[in-house]
């Protein structure tokens, strides 16, 4: 193991947290807001911290798969930590796990809040929440890989930790320049949404919270009742957004150089739609009679998009919707958005690949000595890719299971432990019942936040990067190294 | 060692992954050029991806769709070098139809070879690389000159640069470049050597010693002055023993035959002994396994001048090598092909080691690096010296530049580079300060500072 290429890893990560921490600092110098001086310390203490990490300029910068895996954990604990250490220190969250939370489900795009009201947060605060998710939302190794130079294709490997899909591929030939690629689109895209918002009306500092929050489809609003106070046409563009953000970025890579056949023709992203459309038509259905035609599509549109883009964003009580459009919902949330894109869950391309198996395993019995390889994207698919996926379901299971168990102890009901953890580990935000869109998480332990902390971190990194870290392998070298 | 520049690097897409291939692909991505990388097997994409930052795609290089996919229509350059020489030439002959790139191919069939000239022209290729014969042509070289660990040939073939390591007791062990110079008879110039591991690009004042490797650059017929004023044999060898009757075996016995020396070869196929029979009527023949003590010893080995080992095994090749340096006097060259184990290679002490995959690369880096600057000079010749850690690069000086027609004692060059010779109208010249460089030479250089593009970079 490469220890010193993992600790220069990390020690970059933060010091792009500490530049990027200036950002509430300087909304706190604009509306003359206090907290802005713990804002400014935390700031500096990252910094310095990386300064410190990246002062040990490894010799050998050649690093594998497992340290990737390893240095992107290692980074995005680091990142939850440093990022919710000043939400504690300002007095902003009272509660050090809770500020741990709120973090962590900043940057791993959740959403999922602990504040009773987020209106009685400071505009900083807001704002970092906000930045929080956009810099999860495509991911900070990512962008890392954009700037700094590292020898090497080793790279690669830092990408695959990071990135959310079965096999991540890439644009161009250099990492260096797919990175760039996939950030000038999401800046793009960005900057496109804060436009559509501020020209509906809407502030500037609530359609930059937004916007972000819905980049990385987050979650975190500047309102108490999230969207639903704003107009219907603000409610169309983050609609539209959302979905948008839980598209495969390479489709917007196509399109960018003119290849529209190739963009369109994506099997994922056709999939990601048709299913999207479904959805809304029957959640409609359920709800046309509470709501009315325009209302209740607005409303449908909203929370379908927002839910399996794993946003988190919302219009309007689902959790009172009748059963149906409140089952569609909860099982949108563990199909997720397409891999390559900012969203969670267990992703479009997986969940398709999985029906195939399962088509071709009744094929199977129909012909047993068949021979038929299954193909997406009009490819076929490579045995290791399957197993892979069937592994990640099995991993996924487990993990799920495992924490609705620990979530239990907490003594509630399990619609509301079954949701918490599937809206956490997707990375989705609200759940029903007393997780539902108009409660928050500030109710349960110590114990179950932690394990919603931990699984929020293992499904935005796509599980194995963080529990490698429990492999005993890992730590073993640090062990022997001591002696 | 890094030789990255900010500059966006040349589109290249490299067909093929097997030795050849992942050896570019390695050199090409270390001087920062976008690669993708095609290969049918998907297991193979896989490994280099993981390696190096390059794209992978798998599939048939020769289809159009796939080379669309590949981005052939803003590529630079196309490199093919799969398996077969026909996949190689349809891949470049629809890349040209394409895209605009050049391309590459390698060819070493030896039905195709002597019609290199003819497929190269009427197919628009930049060129035609045949790694076989290139090890055959260096493997010939270094028979000739039999006291030499290395041969290599530049200012088309006028000068060479050789190496050779010092035995202890020698008498140019304990001089000084200096001293050397005024020793000789005739103009030659050290340029590199190599003490425990440590490269050095020496000055005059700087002192041999004996377990030095040296590498000097010196005209053709100087060489051999160099050679006997220092005690060193210069003597060719008259036969050789070749092990393996593989397509490089084919092409060595055919320089050899051609300058007289006896041919001996060891196959273990009847039916390619038959067809090598037939292609060379000159050389003697032998159906047999070449790694059989017995077999070896029978044909005399302990007599012979020479022992070259050509199996495709690269185990076999060295333990051979061993085999012959301990039982005879003769002169010895080991093929590697894929190992990757240089330190242990260099430690086997095996003397003359060829590295047929390095010598295909070093031909294609030359002309991508002449070809990436923009201004126009062209890079005749580049080899990588003492694991890559010198290079020797030949630039034709086609137009006039900072460095033309000044006096090199005026020029501000870099330290650790050395201008090596000059070829003026194919008399060779070994510069003195005096001397310049004009519009129509060509000039070798041999720097410790990797990845020159041209020839103005030698200065400060």
């Amino acid at each position: 193991m490469n220890y010193a290429m993992i600790a220069y890893i990390v020690g970059a990560v933060l010091r792009i947290e500490g530049v990027l921490l200036l950002g509430p600092c300087a909304a706190a110098l604009y509306y003359s807001e206090n907290v802005g001086w713990y804002y400014l310390c935390v700031a500096a203490f990252c910094e310095l911290c990386g300064w410190l990490l990246v002062m040990l300029r490894p010799k050998d910068q050649v690093f594998y798969l497992k340290e990737g895996c390893v240095a992107t954990a290692l980074s995005w604990l680091a990142l939850s930590f440093f990022g919710g250490l000043p939400m504690y220190i300002s007095g902003q969250i009272p509660h050090f796990i809770d500020a741990m939370f709120e973090s962590a489900s900043g940057f791993t795009t959740t959403g999922a809040t602990v504040c009773q009201s987020v209106e009685a947060l400071a505009k900083s605060t807001l704002l970092w929440r906000s930045m929080t998710h956009w810099i999860g939302g495509m991911g900070i190794l990512v962008f890392l890989l954009a700037i700094v130079p590292l020898s090497g294709g080793s790279n690669m490997n830092i990408m695959r930790a990071e990135s959310p899909g079965p096999s991540v591929g890439k644009l161009v030939p250099k990492v260096r320049h797919t990175a760039r690629i996939l950030y000038l689109i999401y800046i793009g895209l960005t900057i496109l949404e804060i436009i559509l918002l501020i020209a509906g009306g809407m502030s500037l500092f609530d359609s930059v919270n937004h916007s972000m929050a819905t980049a990385g489809t987050g979650g975190f609003g500047v309102r108490n009742d999230s969207i639903a106070s704003y107009t219907p046409y603000l409610q169309w563009v983050i609609t539209v957004f959302m979905i948008a953000f839980g598209v495969n970025f390479n489709a917007y890579y196509f399109i960018l150089f003119r290849q529209f056949r190739k963009a369109f023709s994506m099997e994922e992203v056709r999939n990601y739609i048709l299913i999207i459309l479904a959805s809304i038509f029957f959640v409609f259905l359920s709800i046309r009679s509470i709501y009315g035609v325009s209302d209740g599509l607005r409303h449908a549109a909203f929370q379908v998009g927002s839910i399996i883009s794993t946003t988190g964003f919302t219009t309007a009580d689902f959790d009172a919707w009748p059963q149906v459009a409140r089952t569609i919902l909860v099982l949108l949330m563990f199909i997720g958005s397409c891999a390559g894109s900012t969203g969670g869950g267990l992703k479009v391309s997986r969940v398709t690949i999985a029906v195939k198996t399962v088509k071709k395993e009744l094929a199977a019995y129909l012909h047993p000595k068949s021979i038929k390889k299954i193909r997406f994207e009009g490819k076929p698919v490579e045995h290791e890719v399957v197993r892979s996926i069937n592994v990640y379901f099995i991993t996924f299971l487990i993990l799920f299971t495992g924490s609705v168990l620990l979530v239990s102890i907490n003594g509630y009901d399990l619609e509301t432990n079954l949701t918490a953890v599937a809206a956490t580990i997707n990375n989705v935000g609200p759940g029903l019942a007393k997780v539902g869109p108009t409660v928050n998480f500030g109710h349960f332990s110590i114990f179950t936040k932690c394990v919603l902390i931990f699984d929020m971190i293992a499904g935005r990194l796509e599980l194995f990067p963080l529990l490698m870290l429990f492999h005993p392998a890992i730590w073993k070298e640090v062990c022997r190294r001591r002696k | 060692m890094s030789v990255r520049s900010d500059k966006q690097g040349m589109k290249i897409i490299i067909i093929g992954a097997g030795n050849v291939g992942s050896t570019l692909v390695e050199q090409l991505a270390h001087e920062g050029h976008d690669i993708t990388i095609v290969d049918i097997v998907a297991r193979k994409i896989q490994a280099i991806t993981d390696n190096y930052d390059v794209m992978g795609i798998v599939g048939n290089g020769a289809s159009y769709s796939l080379l669309m996919e590949a981005g052939i229509e803003k590529a630079d350059l196309l490199i093919a070098v799969t398996e077969s020489d026909e996949l190689n030439l349809l891949c470049c002959t629809v890349a040209k139809r394409v895209g605009r790139c050049a391309a590459i191919a390698r060819v070493r069939m030896p039905d195709y070879s002597k019609e290199v000239q003819y497929l190269q022209e009427q197919l628009k290729l930049a060129l035609v690389i045949n790694p076989e014969m290139e090890t055959a042509k260096e493997a010939a070289r270094i028979l000739a000159m039999p006291t030499a660990l290395d041969v290599m040939a530049f200012a088309h073939g006028q000068a060479e640069l050789i190496k050779i390591a010092i035995p202890e007791g020698n008498r140019i062990a304990g001089m000084t470049l200096a001293e050397i110079g005024k020793k000789l008879p005739v103009s030659a110039l050290v340029c590199a050597v190599e003490r425990n591991g440590e490269v050095y690009i020496p000055s005059g004042s700087f002192r041999l010693e004996g377990g030095d490797t040296l590498t000097f650059a010196a005209s053709r017929r100087n060489i051999r002055t160099f050679m006997d004023t220092f005690g060193f044999k210069s003597r060719r060898v008259r036969d050789t023993l070749i092990v393996g009757g593989s397509k490089a075996a084919y092409y060595l016995a055919q320089e050899l035959i051609h300058s007289g020396v006896e041919v001996k070869i060891i196959e273990q196929s009847r039916e390619r002994c038959d067809e090598l029979s037939v292609l060379l009527p000159k050389a003697i023949i032998i159906n047999g396994d070449g790694t059989e003590e017995g077999l070896l010893k029978e044909e005399g080995i302990e007599r012979a001048d020479s022992f070259v080992p050509l199996t495709g095994i690269d185990e076999v090749n060295i333990i051979l090598t061993l085999y012959a340096r301990k039982i005879s006097q003769a002169k010895v060259i080991t093929k590697i092909n894929r190992m990757n184990f240089k330190s242990v290679v260099n430690s086997l002490e095996l003397g003359s080691v060829i590295y047929p995959r390095y010598v295909t690369a070093e031909a294609i880096i030359a002309y991508v690096r002449a070809r990436y600057e923009s201004r126009s000079n062209s890079i005749e010749t580049l080899y990588h010296l003492f694991d890559q850690r010198v290079e020797a690069i030949e630039f034709r000086v086609e137009e006039a530049s900072e460095v033309t027609d000044i006096p090199l004692r005026d020029l501000k060059r870099k330290d650790e580079l050395l201008i090596a010779c000059i070829n003026r109208d194919g008399h060779i010249i070994i510069p003195s300060g005096d001397d310049c460089i004009r519009v129509g030479d060509t000039v070798m250089i041999v720097t410790k500072h990797l990845g020159f593009r041209s020839l103005t970079e030698i200065l400060k």
